[in-house]
Formats: C-alpha cells, sequence, structure tokens
C-alpha cells in the first residue's frame, strides 16, 4: 500500500490565537476558517473514507479533495448547528453522505453495478470501525499540528533546548531516558529537566486548545472536545 | 510529524496532567473525573497531608468563593482555591474516605439509615441555599459516606451547564428547585424495590417536571420524610381509607390493644352475668 499522502493544508499560515468557527464566519473569514479545518481533517476524512468505503490510495485522495471543494462552495460552515452536535461529528457525517453519493454514482456507472472494492491490507491490521478509526487519527492530527506549533514557538523564543527535551523524553517511542541521563547530556541539574518538561507539556496543552479553538463552535464545544482529548 | 499510537496516547496523558510548580501539591494520582474536571490525590507538602486536588476545565462562577466558605458538617471543607500555571483552576479539599452513594446503596443498608443519609443531603442543601448557593450537579457519586457514617456532600456547581441526566431537574435556568429536583430523584434512587409508596410519593413530588409542583424548599421535603417515620400522613400523597386506617392502627397499636382488652372483659363479665 502506498503511504499516506502529505497532502493536508498548510500548517503555519494560522495565527496563534485562533478564533472560533463562528466568530471566523461572523468577521466574513469561512475561507480561513477552512484552512483551519482543512489542515486538521484531511487526513482523518482520507482515512475514513478508505476505511468505510473501501477505496484505495488515489481514489480517496481524490473524494476527500472533492469534499473540502465542495465544502467551501456550499456554504458548509453556516448549515453547521452546534446545538444539534460537535463540529467533529458533523463534518464526519457531512463526509460519510458525500463519500456515499460519490461511491454510488461510481458504480452506477460500472455495467452491473458491480463495485470493485480494493483490498486494503492495512485494514485487517487496523482495530475499530472507519468511525473510530476518524477519531483516532483526527486527536493524531490535533497533536501533529500542536507539536508543530510547540517545535516553531520554542525555534521563535530561544527555547530549543526545552523542545529537544521534551522531544527526547515524551515523543521517545521506546527506551526513554532518565531526567539524570538528559541531566548530564544537556549540562543542566535534574530540577531543570523537571522544569523543562512542565514547561514543553503547557505549552502544547494550550497549543492543542488553541488549535481545537479554530475548529470548534465556541466555548462550550471546546470544553467538551478537550475532555474527549486529555486521559 | 507521524505520531506512533503510544505516543499519542503519552501525549494525552502528559498534556493534561496538572502542572503543581508553584503551589504546595505534589501530585499522586487521579481518583475521580467528573463533567467539571478531574479530581486527583495529592500531598500538601507543607501541612504533610494529604488531600483531594479539583482541577477545574470551566472558570470559577461568582459564587465559587461563597461556596468555599460554607462550613457545614456535611459539605466537604475547601482548604485554599487557586489558578494553576497552566490557566487552570483548582480547589484543594479535605480528602474523604468512604463510599459514594452507589456504592453506598450496593450493600443494601436498611431503610432507616437509607432515610438518614438523604436527611444529611438535604440539611446540607438547606443549609447552602439559605446562604445564597446551590449545588446544580447533586447526584450519587458527589455524595460520600465515610467510614463512620458521615454524609459529605461535595463538588459543589460552579457551572450552569453542568448536570447528569438522570439527577438533573429539565429547568431551563437551574435554581434552588432544581436542587430540589435532584434530591427528589436521589431518594428514588436510595429506595429499596419493595419502599413504602409514601416515600416514593415523597420522591416524585421533589421530581415533579414543574417547579411549581416541587416542594417549595428542601425543609418541606424534610418534613415530609420526617412526618413518614413519625407514621404521619405525608403531603406528597392522597393515601387511600385503607391505608388509613392501617397507619392509624400501627401507630395507636397500644390503644387499640387495650381497647380490644377492655371489650373483651366487658363481653366476658356480660356473658358471665347472664348465666
Amino acid at each position: 500500500m502506498e503511504p499516506d499522502t502529505a497532502i493536508g493544508g498548510p500548517h503555519n499560515r494560522f495565527p496563534s490565537t485562533h478564533l472560533s468557527l463562528i466568530e471566523a464566519a461572523a468577521a466574513g473569514l469561512p475561507n480561513d476558517a477552512l484552512d483551519r479545518v482543512i489542515a486538521l481533517y484531511w487526513k482523518p476524512v482520507y482515512k475514513f473514507i478508505r476505511f468505510k468505503f473501501r477505496k484505495d490510495n488515489e481514489d480517496a485522495k481524490d473524494l476527500t479533495q472533492g469534499f473540502f471543494t465542495t465544502a467551501l462552495q456550499r456554504d458548509f460552515f453556516a448549515r453547521f448547528d452546534p446545538s444539534k452536535a460537535s463540529f467533529r461529528t458533523y463534518l464526519r457525517m457531512a463526509v460519510e453522505r458525500f463519500a456515499a453519493n460519490e461511491h454510488a454514482a461510481a458504480n452506477r456507472l460500472k455495467r452491473g453495478g458491480d463495485a470493485r472494492f480494493e483490498p486494503i491490507e492495512e485494514q485487517a491490521a487496523t482495530t475499530g470501525s472507519p468511525e473510530e478509526v476518524f477519531e483516532r487519527e483526527w486527536e493524531r492530527q490535533l497533536f501533529a499540528l500542536a507539536l508543530d506549533d510547540l517545535r516553531a514557538h520554542c525555534d521563535a523564543s530561544g527555547k530549543q533546548l526545552h523542545f529537544r527535551i521534551f522531544e527526547a523524553y515524551d515523543l521517545a517511542d521506546a527506551h526513554r531516558p532518565s531526567y539524570a541521563d538528559l541531566a548530564a547530556r544537556h549540562g543542566i541539574p535534574e530540577t531543570s529537566i523537571t522544569n523543562h518538561l512542565a514547561w514543553a507539556r503547557r505549552t502544547l496543552r494550550q497549543l492543542v486548545a488553541d488549535r481545537l479553538r479554530g475548529v470548534t463552535s465556541g466555548e462550550r464545544e471546546l470544553r467538551e472536545e478537550m475532555r474527549r482529548v486529555w486521559i | 510529524m507521524d505520531l506512533s499510537d503510544a505516543v499519542l496516547d503519552r501525549l494525552r496523558h502528559v498534556a493534561a496532567l496538572p502542572d503543581l510548580a508553584g503551589t504546595r501539591y505534589e501530585l499522586e494520582s487521579e481518583i475521580g473525573r467528573g463533567g467539571m474536571g478531574v479530581v486527583y490525590a495529592a500531598r500538601d507538602r507543607d501541612l504533610d497531608r494529604r488531600v483531594a486536588l479539583k482541577v477545574l476545565d470551566v472558570p470559577l462562577a461568582g459564587e465559587a468563593q461563597l461556596i468555599a466558605r460554607l462550613e457545614h458538617p456535611a459539605i466537604v471543607p475547601i482548604y485554599e482555591t487557586g489558578t494553576l500555571a497552566d490557566g487552570r483552576v483548582f480547589y484543594a479539599m479535605k480528602l474523604v474516605a468512604g463510599a459514594p452513594l452507589d456504592r453506598f446503596r450496593a450493600g443494601s443498608p436498611a431503610l432507616a439509615e437509607r432515610l438518614r443519609v438523604i436527611r444529611r443531603v438535604g440539611e446540607a442543601l438547606a443549609f447552602a441555599h439559605a446562604r445564597g448557593a446551590i449545588h446544580r450537579d447533586l447526584k450519587p457519586q458527589n455524595v460520600m459516606v465515610g467510614e463512620f457514617g458521615e454524609v459529605y456532600v461535595m463538588d459543589w456547581g460552579v457551572d450552569a451547564v453542568a448536570g447528569t441526566p438522570a439527577f438533573r431537574a429539565p429547568d431551563a435556568q437551574l435554581d434552588q428547585r432544581s436542587d430540589i429536583y435532584a434530591l427528589g430523584a436521589l431518594l428514588q434512587f436510595l429506595l429499596p424495590a419493595a419502599a413504602p409508596p409514601a416515600l416514593r410519593a415523597i420522591a416524585a413530588k421533589g421530581m415533579n417536571a414543574d417547579p411549581a409542583a416541587r416542594y417549595p424548599d428542601v425543609p418541606a421535603l424534610l418534613a415530609d420524610i420526617e412526618r413518614f417515620q413519625e407514621g404521619a400522613a405525608v403531603e406528597a400523597w392522597s393515601e387511600p381509607l385503607w391505608h388509613q386506617l392501617r397507619r392509624f392502627g400501627s401507630r395507636n397499636a397500644v390503644l387499640l390493644w387495650l381497647l380490644v382488652a377492655y371489650a373483651a372483659v366487658k363481653f366476658l363479665l356480660f356473658f358471665l352475668r347472664t348465666l
């Protein structure tokens, strides 16, 4: 299987404090809001389409691109009602409708309507429903974007050491070094390791919240999404 | 940046931990999670004691300071409130050892014991209401029964959007009557399957969908429970005649037995005289 697409919207074009979707729409910035949504949702939507409709990489990319293009054309944000569902759920259901229609249309074009499903080896190794895959990818992309923001913030504020320590400790997939190891490696006391890590985690939390603020309707939905994110 | 599942879960966890830098507390473990935040067990370094630290993910409402000042034996005392380095608000409170009400009920306590707990909860509510504070999220998980039988009502509301569906009043605006609804729901939750209809009626009146049809205040609900316990008629229930007679009988058993004995003696004397 081909690797996931690298398309995912621009990562560094957003202001550090995002307007909520509703505020953005009210301020006449729907394209800006769409950019933020695409940055976070492109990969989850792509994966959802792949797993839900068993599309190959190219078809899933085309459908994902098609969905966001349609959303841009059809006043997608104006129809979002925060009292009915979270924006995340609203968008997933919209993707499902869009992709189902496209899928059905594509099948009608084929003689006899026999759908051809691409075998997706990855599916066998993935547990959970397409909806769960969507949620998981959403969380993954949210943190990936916030980590990009954290790295950029550290670079801009001369806190590269903070990021290196955080990267070595909290982003380690295996063999997490001890505080003593990190202190010796960087020539600083262990208490500084504690402080640097606390700062990075605190800042990451704020950046995650900031990313979420840009794709939610207001404080209440933001709080609910934040509760989902933390474990 | 591609994140593995393990790293993603770690980030979700570490970024959520409260940053206690600059406070006198050391984090021990998470002990509960609610609608408004997470409660941790922590150690107060200055006083060398364990506390419960509630970290909120909502801003403090205006009445939070009022709630913090409530001093009542059934209200968990708040030692301190503050703001963490990450901007979240926290409460440090007494760490209560005991069982939440759902676990208490699972132990099948006697009816009198269940009613004692409800009355203690009601007394705490009445105390708070008299001082202008309301709970907003009364539910079994927010009532603890301690190892010595003491009852604590916790998590006094700081957020109007809180509330647990089964215990939350359907009121548009939460006020004291909404707490009365929750108290009725709590009574219903605590009643055993074979509970007397009078008690069920008290719970139902407390939980009336129309706030005006509920008890006017918490003491009125407690007074009805007290009436039941004394064998008197409760305000919430128009009991059938046979039930009134039975209740009269059980309240006046001694008098009735005396009357029966007197009648029996009179009958015996009359019978002997006619021989």
